[in-house]
């Protein structure tokens, strides 16, 4: 009875000390540059709004780079965070991180790219990617009837999105629509320039062959569509993944043929909302899925804001 | 002189040329679409971008300087351009208040803001006297910045039917892009070859001493040459933005080293002094033609990255061996 009630006085000192001051989070972001990833910031930054007494914080951008973003953990553990969230450059290289942070009582949560590795202590918010790469296919394979030849835009080719992404395509259309052939698949970095370069050549090599376009992102697929339009070809269909506010509005006009929306807010407040809850001492899942939904003209009203 | 030498000099001269031809014949044997006016259209329009930077890049080099900010200047140009050429009807405009403006207005916030940012570069290296590499490396990372801080990290998306003809455009068949480089291949040989700044680029990146005792105002010359090369990466930025309908703030990674290759291919040579505007204009067509050549042949994304830094190495030995011997 005693040591229930002790227990319980210390849980009540902890939550009370919680409460006092906010959490404090650093945050570790894989690039700034990146459109998806400024849309997942505003997520974090509009939970803190909302709590504003509940968290504190901190953004630093790795640039890339697996060395920076390791340096810039090592700063939020010497400044004494409650929690550090890192999108990681490379979830391959997340072991050290996560073993450093922990080992200091911190908690580690990553979000949007799973490290796979989660001792206790570590926590992943995101969405499951070869999910999104299905998605496409699925809505495609339907589209084509079954039938017709496409090419796949991937992103840059060491990041698990794009790799993902692709092997979703390519399992739907092997064991659904084997009848759907895949002709080439190239790198377009994310990069709607690089989308727009790539399908122009594919235009040229494959001509009226070309039933479709499946890129890893939104840009990439609005750069397929601008090299289409200059060659007036309405025929091929595009999808792409992210669901950004030009994507949708390309949706609108019928020239995207549908985009996946990633909820790259709800991953981004979804991760400060698990690193509040586990400092704090909530019971929290390891892994918590942020569900990827298809965006097609007919259900594009409730994703436009 | 006897006819080995001749031969000799002429491979010596015409070699990056030669090079383009040979690029030429093999692809178009070994891919039935690619000499169609379609793909040679495109791959002109493709290094339009990278090319028009070169020119400027290939002025600085001459001078025995480098500029590393081209591509994050190319970006804070792209989302300030852009950011005055949004039409109207778009929701999400970055200044909703703001009329529908004429394309004018966006040509002139590119070319200002480039020229500015290059006269940044141009007072850093011409006043301080610390090495180019250092300056421009400087101007790169805290330029990307200023993109990121102007646009919020976000795309300025949805411009002007005007602005997009920059573009998109076509004249007489042929498409802007493609126009604009050779037209600014052209001013810029021009320059190079018929007044005396161009004298002076040469004369700088020859040797900076005796430039200076002949009586050239080295300080201010240098500032020139990197204010020109940032007016160009304001074209490119401009060029760019309308090509693909949105200013972004990541926009233009790593194109200052491909811009840095294409002059270095087309025989511009880092000691100084040494360079031409047509070499540059070859160079940006040889990885344009290696470029679209890979993709037509469905060669793997991991081996395009490898084959491309083998060959851009080998043209530039190649191109060593000639200077060498010049000497």
């Amino acid at each position: 009875m005693k040591k229930i009630l002790l227990s319980g006085a210390a849980l009540l000192v902890a939550s009370t000390m919680a409460f006092a001051a906010p959490v404090k989070v650093g945050v570790s972001i894989a690039n700034f540059d990146d459109t998806f990833l400024t849309y997942m910031m505003d997520g974090m930054k509009a939970y803190a709004k909302a709590n504003p007494d509940a968290v504190e914080l901190t953004f630093t951008d790795a640039k890339e780079d697996m060395a920076k973003q390791l340096d810039q953990v090592e700063n939020f553990i010497v400044q004494k965070m409650d929690a550090i969230i890192v999108v990681p450059v490379d979830t391959s290289a997340t072991a050290p991180m996560t073993k450093n942070i922990l080992a200091k009582n911190i908690k580690a949560v990553y979000v949007n790219r799973n490290p796979g590795n989660l001792p206790d202590g570590a926590y992943y918010v995101g969405s499951e990617e070869i999910v999104a790469g299905r998605l496409q296919m699925e809505f495609l394979g339907e589209k084509l009837g079954g039938k017709g030849n496409v090419a796949i835009l991937m992103g840059k080719l060491d990041n698990e999105g794009a790799l993902k992404r692709t092997a979703g395509n390519e399992e739907v259309q092997k064991n659904k629509y084997p009848g759907i052939k895949i002709l080439d698949k190239q790198t377009g970095q994310w990069q709607r320039n690089e989308g727009l370069a790539k399908t122009e050549d594919w235009l040229n090599r494959f001509g009226k062959d070309l039933k479709a376009i499946l890129a890893n992102n939104d840009d990439m697929a609005l750069g397929a569509i601008q090299a289409l339009k200059d060659k007036k070809r309405t025929d091929v269909i595009v999808l792409g993944v992210d669901a950004t506010p030009d994507a949708l509005t390309s949706v609108s006009k019928g020239e995207l043929a549908a985009t996946v929306f990633q909820d790259a807010a709800g991953q981004g407040g979804g991760g400060v909302e698990v690193a509040v809850k586990a400092v704090k001492g909530e019971k929290v899942p390891k892994e918590n899925w942020i569900p990827f939904k298809l965006v097609t003209p007919e259900n594009l009203a409730q994703f436009k804001k | 002189m006897n006819g080995k030498e001749n031969i000799k000099q002429f491979f010596g001269k015409y070699g990056i040329y030669l090079v383009l031809v040979v690029m030429v014949i093999i692809m178009s044997f070994l891919s039935p679409v690619f000499l169609s006016q379609d793909n040679l259209l495109n791959v002109v329009r493709q290094v339009s971008v990278i090319g028009v930077i070169s020119l400027g890049v290939t002025l600085v080099i001459i001078s025995k300087g480098i500029d590393l900010s081209s591509g994050s200047t190319l970006a804070l140009c792209a989302v300030m351009a852009a950011s005055f050429g949004q039409a109207g009807d778009w929701a999400a405009k970055m200044y909703p208040s703001l009329p529908e403006l004429p394309v004018i207005v966006p040509i002139l916030v590119a070319l200002g803001v480039g020229t500015l940012v290059g006269m940044v570069n141009g007072l850093l290296v011409a006043k301080t006297g610390i090495p180019a590499f250092i300056a421009t490396l400087g101007t790169y990372v805290s330029v990307r910045g200023l993109a990121l801080l102007y646009s919020d990290g976000r795309p300025v998306s949805t411009l002007t039917a005007s602005y997009q003809f920059i573009g998109q455009g076509y004249v007489f068949g042929v498409p802007v892009p493609v126009i604009l480089f050779f037209m600014l291949a052209l001013i810029t040989w021009v320059v190079l070859n018929h007044t005396k700044f161009g004298k002076n680029i040469y004369a700088i990146g020859g040797n900076i001493v005796a430039a200076e005792v002949s009586g050239v105002n080295v300080g201010r010359n240098l500032v020139k040459i990197y204010m020109y090369a940032g007016m160009l990466a304001g074209v490119a930025g401009l060029m760019l933005s309308a090509r693909l309908n949105t200013g972004q703030p990541g926009m233009g990674v790593a194109y200052e080293l491909d811009a840095i290759a294409a002059t270095t291919i087309g025989g511009t040579s880092h000691s100084g002094g040494i360079g031409t505007i047509q070499g540059a204009v070859v160079g940006a067509l040889i990885l344009g033609v290696l470029n679209n050549g890979l993709n037509l042949l469905g060669v793997s994304a991991y081996w395009q990255q490898i084959i491309k830094g083998a060959i851009i190495v080998t043209a530039v030995v190649i191109d060593m061996r000639k200077n060498a011997k010049k000497k």
